[in-house]
């Protein structure tokens, strides 16, 4: 399949969902929009407005006394909670503008960001953390992670700004 | 009042803000980022105030970075959030959810440096201060959703 095609059927998919009657309510009801946006916002400042504290600590940047798992297992609930609210109303949202968003340049700079703060937190998962025995308690700890945790306030912050943007030029024209 | 902030709407700045979306979006962009800071050290500085997590750390483990962390955020925020309002001065001033995001925010503004600063690091009073602060912090994050959004 060439790579026109696949734009094609995505959009196509993108349509459909449009067509679905969670994004007509969507896109057409008055308080639809407006309730589903302040929850994706208010979900995002939660999420990863605590996850930072957790890459802060891992950056060796601050709480140097607060072993790193106890702080991953007491905020972790909380950016987790976060992100599902984020994520199932920036789906939903999604579903009304599928087709304005796909085409939007900041909504895939977006998307391309959020993947590669999946692929960092995954790495850190399986191959950095496996050894938090040995740093578990270091003020500073080694090189990888601390590039984990620089790494996700970086694409975070890049997601949050593709994201403000793209709402500013998604509607125009 | 009116006429100031007509004045402010006339300036080059607001002008150049409001027009150009690139920059409108650009501002707001950087305004959520302070907002998720401050709110970010709010919860985390907050919930072990409140002896919700790191009970087993002393608080001042725990709170003194993201109690700054929310004072890097509140100036971020208040910066870009003034850049936002110039534009608009005369229908924000005039809008209710705008109205009552102000008034939470002086609110929250003045508690975090007579209350929240002083109380994150001491153990009475650590649970009240830590729940009111909260409280009022995320009065200001719905009015801000409510006004950008409903106006």
């Amino acid at each position: 399949m060439s790579l026109l095609n696949v734009s094609e059927s995505i959009l196509r998919a993108c349509e459909w969902l449009e067509n679905t009657q969670l994004g007509i309510l969507v896109r057409e009801s008055l308080y639809g929009f407006p309730i589903l946006a302040a929850i994706h916002i208010l979900g995002l400042t939660v999420s990863v407005g605590t996850l930072i504290w957790f890459d802060l600590r891992l950056a060796g940047v601050s709480m140097p006394r607060c072993p790193v798992s106890s702080l991953y297992r007491r905020l972790m609930p909380w950016t987790l909670a976060g992100f599902i609210i984020m994520f199932v109303s920036g789906a939903m949202l999604f579903t009304g503008f599928a087709t304005k968003a796909y085409g939007n340049v900041y909504f895939r700079v977006k998307l391309a960001a959020i993947v590669l703060a999946g692929a960092n937190a995954l790495l850190y998962h399986l191959v950095t953390e496996r050894r938090i025995a040995d740093w578990n308690d270091a003020a500073r700890p080694p090189m990888a992670a601390r590039a984990a945790g620089l790494i996700s306030i970086v694409v975070w912050t890049i997601v949050i700004m593709a994201g403000r943007m793209m709402s500013y030029t998604m509607f125009s024209g | 009042m009116g006429s100031l902030l007509a004045w402010v709407q006339a300036t080059p700045l607001a002008t150049t803000i409001g027009g150009s979306t690139l920059l409108t979006g650009f501002l707001s962009a950087i305004h959520l980022l302070g907002l998720t800071l401050l709110v970010g050290g709010a919860v985390v500085s907050s919930l072990r105030m409140l002896g919700i997590i790191l009970t087993d750390r002393p608080l001042d483990d725990v709170t003194p970075g993201p109690v700054r962390g929310m004072f890097v955020g509140m100036a971020i925020s208040v910066a870009s959030g003034l850049l936002l309002f110039a534009p608009r001065a005369s229908a924000a001033a005039e809008n209710s959810f705008f109205q009552v995001k102000m008034l939470l925010l002086g609110a929250a503004i003045a508690f975090y440096f007579a209350v929240y600063r002083g109380a994150s690091r001491r153990i009475d009073h650590a649970r009240l201060a830590g729940g009111i602060g909260l409280l009022l912090w995320a009065g200001v994050a719905v009015a801000g959703c409510a006004f950008i959004l409903l106006e």
